[in-house]
């Protein structure tokens, strides 16, 4: 039996975005725990209607702010589907890289709150903005805008890529080669993060699968399942990387396949960069009236930074008739009255931040 | 065709009023201060009032509040490539009662609005917002929507505007430079705004 109900958020300092939890703890224990969402609600499906396709982009990539290139790449891709439109050979690896430093930096950015929240004050936050400044201003130099590219045209990029691309990437990649490792010995030296999250918010193999999780929060559990890998889009079946894979499933777990995930991403972009054939990534013009869509549904799945999201589009000529979104986030966050029963209310928090959840994604 | 509610003379006489009570609020302002001091209280409070003013504008707390995607930059504003605390901003507080800045960041939808302004009330007086980013400013990309605040000055007294989608982390200093002159009796105005005087007021 339940005694006493606490009330956390919406505003808490520890939910990244706008949570609101009521938990129904006995003692210091969790019986229950009931997420309450919606608090961002702005409607983006059905705005999206109004709008003609290339207008769209800067509405998906509110869905995400913590890497906003994975939808924005994933949208413009089912409208590239829609219209038939075909992608230059120069553009596929080009969005390769890109999307993959935009890994980079959301792992980071996870990593460093994450931590903050379990003890390991600010010193690893520090770290971890500091590569990640370094990444978004690549990414600024590239797109022309610092935090919503709005980068993706069909068919390519906005644009011819600077003419330092390579050289700047290679030594971005050098920097982060030699800073990320630098990251586990303050970690898993450290007494606090470790017993704080080993053991914490264990989740089987069977139930993630059960839940539909996707993402980091199904591989740390074993299932070694990769959109990149078992349906591989662009230039991802050329490219030789792993896909880490946890064994217990829990909270230490996600950050491990967190942490190994940045060091494969670094691999990836490298090929990608030796193999990358050069010539044009420039894409279509943005038009009002384009190539009218063919009247076929269109859906599409992509791998992002927190797991699989998939485009329903149903096209009319100009504009969506209908989109629908699956945001893994919001996916991943039904698991977490699961994770929490039975847990210590202080391990509520370690919980919550290890499913590395975006709120804008879940409310849409 | 309808009647028009003022006649001419009456508009002319309104707005003849409304220049004489900008010029007399600006010469109260223009005013120099008495060099002279016959009493020893009389330097103590021109002082005080000035040291208060200092140690305002050079302490600002802002509260630890996140709504969307400006949160971000306002973490990078937080880390290390802006330094922010070499000005006195740097001191993200989790409750309300030890804050003197609210910066809303994101947008604010009708469910958060009551949340909002339950927090602005928890905050100790002098108390100052920042509308940080297009959403809180106006609405931003989110106009259209059904459930959007279309700028949270309808429901709190704005003192500086950041514009910017989201606005960068440099700007946001710039915001709260402004403020700290403001705070500091650097420019006009530098009273706290309260709620009743909003233009743009919405009754929710």
């Amino acid at each position: 039996m339940p005694n006493m109900r606490i009330n956390i958020g919406p505003i808490h300092p520890s939910t990244h975005g706008v949570l609101r939890v009521v938990a129904y703890v006995n003692g210091d224990t969790i019986d229950s725990v009931e997420p309450h969402i919606g608090f961002l609600h702005r409607g983006v499906e059905k705005l999206m209607e109004t709008r003609m396709y290339m207008q769209n982009p800067s509405y998906t990539e509110k869905l995400d702010y913590v890497a906003p290139m994975g939808w924005d790449e994933l949208y413009v891709s089912s409208v590239e589907k829609a219209t038939g439109a075909t992608v230059l050979e120069n553009a596929q690896y080009a969005r390769v890289i890109l999307l993959e430093f935009q890994r980079i930096a959301s792992h980071l950015l996870w990593l460093g709150t994450f931590a903050n929240d379990l003890g390991q004050m600010f010193t690893i936050f520090m770290w971890a903005f500091r590569e990640r400044a370094k990444v978004i201003k690549f990414l600024e130099d590239v797109s022309g805008s610092r935090m919503f590219y709005v980068n993706m045209r069909i068919g390519g990029l906005n644009g011819e890529l600077p003419e330092d691309f390579k050289e700047r990437a290679y030594s971005l990649l050098d920097y982060l080669g030699e800073q990320i490792p630098k990251y586990k010995s303050l970690l898993d030296n450290n007494n606090f993060f470790v017993s704080r999250t080993k053991g914490i918010g264990v989740l089987s193999k069977e139930d993630a699968i059960a839940y539909g999780a996707s993402g980091p929060v199904l591989r740390a559990s074993g299932v070694g399942y990769d959109v990149r890998k078992s349906s591989p889009y662009y230039i991802y079946d050329k490219l030789k990387f792993k896909v880490p894979l946890g064994t217990h499933g829990d909270a230490y777990d996600r950050y491990r396949v967190r942490y190994d995930e940045m060091l494969e991403s670094i691999k990836i972009i490298k090929q990608a960069l030796d193999l990358m054939p050069g010539g044009s990534v420039a894409g279509a013009k943005i038009k009002l009236i384009g190539q009218p869509a063919k009247p076929d549904t269109v859906i599409i799945s992509r791998e992002l930074p927190r797991g699989e999201g998939i485009i329903y589009l149903v096209p009319d000529k100009q504009k969506p008739y209908r989109i629908g979104m699956r945001s893994p986030a919001y996916i991943n966050l039904s698991l977490l009255p699961k994770l929490a029963k039975g847990a210590k209310f202080a391990d509520l928090f370690s919980i919550i931040g290890s499913l590395d959840v975006v709120f804008a994604e879940i409310d849409r | 065709m309808s009647e028009r509610p003022y006649t001419d003379e009456e508009l002319f006489n309104a707005e003849k009023e409304m220049t004489e009570i900008t010029q007399n609020s600006l010469k109260k302002y223009k005013q120099t201060p008495s060099v002279m001091f016959t009493k020893l209280e009389d330097a103590i409070k021109a002082f005080s009032k000035d040291l208060v003013r200092w140690s305002r504008a050079n302490s600002m707390w802002p509260l630890q509040f996140g709504l969307a995607c400006c949160a971000m930059e306002l973490m990078d504003f937080g880390s290390s490539r802006i330094d922010a605390e070499r000005k006195g901003y740097l001191l993200f507080r989790g409750t309300p009662r030890q804050c003197d800045v609210m910066i809303v960041a994101g947008w604010v939808t009708k469910s958060m609005v009551p949340r909002v302004k339950r927090l602005y009330e928890q905050m100790a007086s002098p108390k100052y917002v920042v509308a940080f980013g297009e959403c809180a400013t106006s609405g931003g990309p989110w106009y259209e929507s059904y459930n959007i605040m279309k700028g949270i000055d309808q429901v709190l007294p704005v003192d500086v505007y950041a514009i910017g989608c989201p606005p960068k982390p440099e700007n946001l200093f710039g915001a709260l430079m402004k403020l700290q002159d403001k705070v500091g009796g650097k420019v006009a105005g530098d009273t706290e705004r309260s709620l009743t005087e909003n233009i743009r007021r919405a009754e929710i």
